[in-house]
């Protein structure tokens, strides 16, 4: 017995001499920078000698809640994340399209993945050229429909003037009409904008990308008895996919609202720092780009740590709802 | 197991020993190693030849992917930061500073005799702070106007001749937009990515922050006015691009590059620049080319700006590389750097003479008494040392960017850059005792937040 003790013990020394490498490098880079963080946020470090550090508790959290600003982003992530559900069901339809036994469905796979294999930054770039209000083809696309369609003329007739094409990223306008200043809702900030253009981008982005991909892996794990048995009790279309194909993906959704959801409320970096550097007027600026603006353009790290300390903490309720109340939904 | 553990750490142990012994070396075949972080453009290159050309003991090297202010002073405080970098601004300068990264060389340069009067006064924000030399200017520039004198003969419009008004200027803009069959213009008369607006509240007798820097001053009537023409010249009068103007121009190329190659390729009659456009511009033979200075309102103020090269307190090498930063101060670099374009020599004195006027190179180039002429009237942006100008900038640009698109007037945009400014103002006071007694000591109350 005491062999096999001493056995054991020596297995356990050589197991964690082959995890150390690993548990290392995620003391040092991993959790040591989070509860480092999590210090920093109740100090008012900014990387200036000339302010003395100091303990300053909830200081930064509170300011961070008295803030406007903090609010203003929140709703601009928020924002952001209004397309997710259009960008999950435009995965589901594409990828049960790409389902089909059809002649060349490799092609069309690789097609709409390309977006998630190729540089954000390029991406971005591409939009920002697509979204330029005077030479872009979208609104050369819009100006077409509006002109030569005689839609303006229309227009001119029943609302006694014509319609611009809008301006995309320099515009602070927006769908819902959230003011640029002020966590407030007002006509005047009605119309499309640069949060607007942000979305739209993000649906195009999203439909094609690693969601399309767990949904014909969904697919693909459906027993074809069930789609079988279905045909043969008379099943229309669309009640087989309401009962066979929605139900049995049910846990795939569920994944991807989960992730959809921390995703989105990180999101907004990128877009943010190659497209509109957090404009017009902040209207793109997101918590990730906020944080990231006051840790390394201005150097508050204790408030910039409180915000990521927040921002965490709104991710880990919403996952965790998520997962009460979706989670209960999929076992059923 | 023990026999694969023991394996995989002797392997271990061998890859630390090579990358031990391949890594850079300080010195190599007898030269120090020195690093300078800055952009990576062909006027840079020829500036570091040079530099390693007159000192044999040291090998500058240039580090372009390390750009950046927040880069820099990470990497320095970490002990992996470069001997040199670049500062654009007081607003970057006061970081570097506060953050113990940037080097107060004010004893160096007494020892070698260098003075700081020598320097365009338009640059030296970005490299004094509170009196001391931090670094030197890689040059310095004032904005003014370039125009394409081929539209002007064309269109049977007289060159101008510098010391204009705003009035002037936008007849003078109307007179040389020219219209396609299509309806759209073939050309502007004046082509932009944006207008600045620190000269223009100068130029209308407002300021930034009150002379001693312990309160904004943008809600002045005059600051208002000035801001509300930039509005007027987009909106009402229609001769400066709007925002999908400016973006327009800003697709084709990085900062400012879209505009240049706009107007290099005949799409504007007037634009507004630096001399250091001319490292691009050069690349249009074609292009009759000559310089005004910009027009003015009831003051003759300019924008002036420039580059500085700081040296890092924290290298182990920072004395060594004070010799890129006399480099700097002497002639070769000087005389290069007009050569090139790449705005002003920063030492006035080579900034004169048949040389600088005449270069044979560029006998096409006769506008450089122009440049010359405008320094005079530069001006930096103000800082104050009661707010960390990053955080002022941000301020000033949001309420900017609501400006340029119509979304706000030009009174209320000023109000709230006061209004917001002043209140980061007493912000910081409650941060930094030192800054709160002189914030006291100069306005004579108690500071509240």
């Amino acid at each position: 017995m005491r062999g096999y003790a001493k056995r054991r013990l020596a297995d356990l020394g050589v197991a964690l001499l082959f995890l150390l490498p690993n548990i290392t490098g995620f003391v040092v880079f991993t959790a040591g920078p989070v509860i480092f963080s999590l210090v920093v946020s109740f100090s008012n470090w900014n990387l200036q000698q000339t302010v003395p550090l100091r303990w300053v508790g909830f200081g930064n959290y509170l300011e961070m809640f008295q803030t406007e600003e903090f609010w203003l982003y929140f709703v601009n992530t928020g924002y952001l994340m209004l397309a997710m559900p259009i960008s999950i069901a435009g995965s589901l339809v594409l990828a049960m399209l790409l389902s089909q036994k059809i002649r060349g469905t490799v092609v069309y796979r690789t097609l709409y993945y390309l977006p998630s294999f190729t540089s954000g930054v390029a991406l971005l770039i591409l939009w920002k050229a697509l979204y330029n209000p005077e030479f872009g083809p979208v609104n050369a696309a819009i100006g077409w429909v509006l002109n030569d369609l005689h839609v303006n003329d229309l227009a001119r007739l029943v609302l006694g003037h014509g319609i611009q094409p809008p301006e995309w990223l320099q515009s602070t306008r927006n769908l819902v009409g959230v003011q640029t200043e002020h966590v407030k809702f007002g006509a005047a900030s009605w119309g499309i904008g640069a949060k607007d253009a942000i979305m739209f981008m993000g649906i195009w982005m999203g439909i094609g990308g690693g969601n399309m991909l767990l949904y014909l892996a969904g697919l693909s794990n459906i027993p074809q008895d069930l789609y079988d048995a279905a045909e043969v009790d008379g099943a229309s279309r669309w009640q087989i996919f309401r009962n066979v194909t929605w139900p049995c993906l049910a846990p795939t959704t569920f994944f991807i609202v989960v992730m959809s959801f921390i995703g989105g409320l990180q999101g907004g970096f990128e877009q943010a720092r190659v497209m509109t550097a957090g404009g017009p007027a902040g209207t793109t600026t997101t918590l990730a780009y906020y944080i990231y603006t006051r840790a390394f353009e201005q150097f508050q790290m204790g408030y910039a740590s409180a915000v990521s300390w927040v921002l965490f903490a709104i991710i880990f309720t919403i996952t965790l709802v998520n997962w009460r109340l979706g989670g209960k939904q999929v076992a059923e | 197991m023990k026999t694969i553990y023991a394996i995989a750490l002797g392997v271990l142990i061998a890859l630390s020993i090579i990358a031990h012994a391949i890594q850079p070396r300080r010195q190599m075949h007898g030269k120090l190693l020195l690093t300078w972080t800055s952009d990576d453009n062909p006027a840079r290159r020829e500036q570091i030849d040079l530099f390693n050309r007159l000192h044999p003991q040291y090998e500058l090297r240039l580090d372009p992917g390390n750009v950046g202010m927040e880069k820099v002073i990470v990497q320095s405080l970490a002990g992996v930061g470069p001997e040199l970098f670049d500062c654009y601004s007081h607003a970057q300068l006061t970081a570097f500073v506060k953050a113990g990264v940037a080097w107060d060389v004010s004893a160096l340069y007494e020892k070698h005799g260098m003075k700081v009067e020598d320097i365009w006064s338009v640059v030296h924000p970005n490299f004094i702070y509170e009196g001391k030399p931090y670094g030197h200017p890689t040059n310095a520039a004032t904005d003014a106007i370039w125009f394409n004198k081929k539209l002007f003969r064309e269109n049977g419009v007289p060159y101008p001749q510098g010391d204009w008004t705003w009035e002037e200027f936008i007849e003078t803009a109307k007179r040389l937009t020219k219209m396609g069959p299509d309806g759209r213009p073939e050309y502007f008369g004046y082509l932009s990515n944006r207008v600045e607006w620190y000269p223009m509240i100068r130029q209308f007798g407002g300021r930034l922050y009150t002379e001693d820097g312990t309160r904004c001053a943008m809600n002045s009537p005059e600051c208002i006015r000035a801001i509300q023409l930039m509005q007027d010249l987009i909106y009402k009068y229609e001769v400066m691009p709007g925002p999908n103007q400016e973006a327009a121009m800003a697709a084709a190329g990085g900062w400012g590059s879209g505009v240049i190659t706009l107007f290099g390729g005949g799409k504007g009659a007037m634009t507004h620049g630096g001399r250091w456009w001319l490292c691009l511009l050069r690349q249009y033979e074609d292009l009759d080319l000559g310089v005004t200075e910009m027009p003015h309102g009831p003051k003759k103020v300019f924008w002036g700006y420039g580059r500085a090269t700081l040296v890092n307190r924290l290298s182990p090498y920072r004395e060594q590389a004070f010799d890129f930063i006399r480099f700097e101060h002497e002639r070769p670099y000087n005389e290069l750097i007009n050569h090139q374009a790449d705005a002003l020599a920063p030492v006035i004195r080579y900034c004169t003479g048949e040389k600088f006027l005449h270069d044979p190179e560029f006998p096409k180039e006769d506008y450089n008494q122009t440049w010359y002429d405008v320094m005079d009237f530069g001006e930096p942006i103000e800082s104050s040392p009661f707010i960390d100008g990053r955080e002022a900038q941000r301020i000033i640009d949001v309420q900017m960017d609501l400006v340029r698109t119509n979304a706000k007037s030009a009174a209320e945009a000023c109000r709230d850059i006061a209004k917001k400014i002043d209140r980061e103002i007493m912000k910081r006071l409650e941060e930094e005792p030192a800054l709160r007694m002189r914030w006291e000591r100069l306005t004579g109350k108690r500071a509240a937040a």
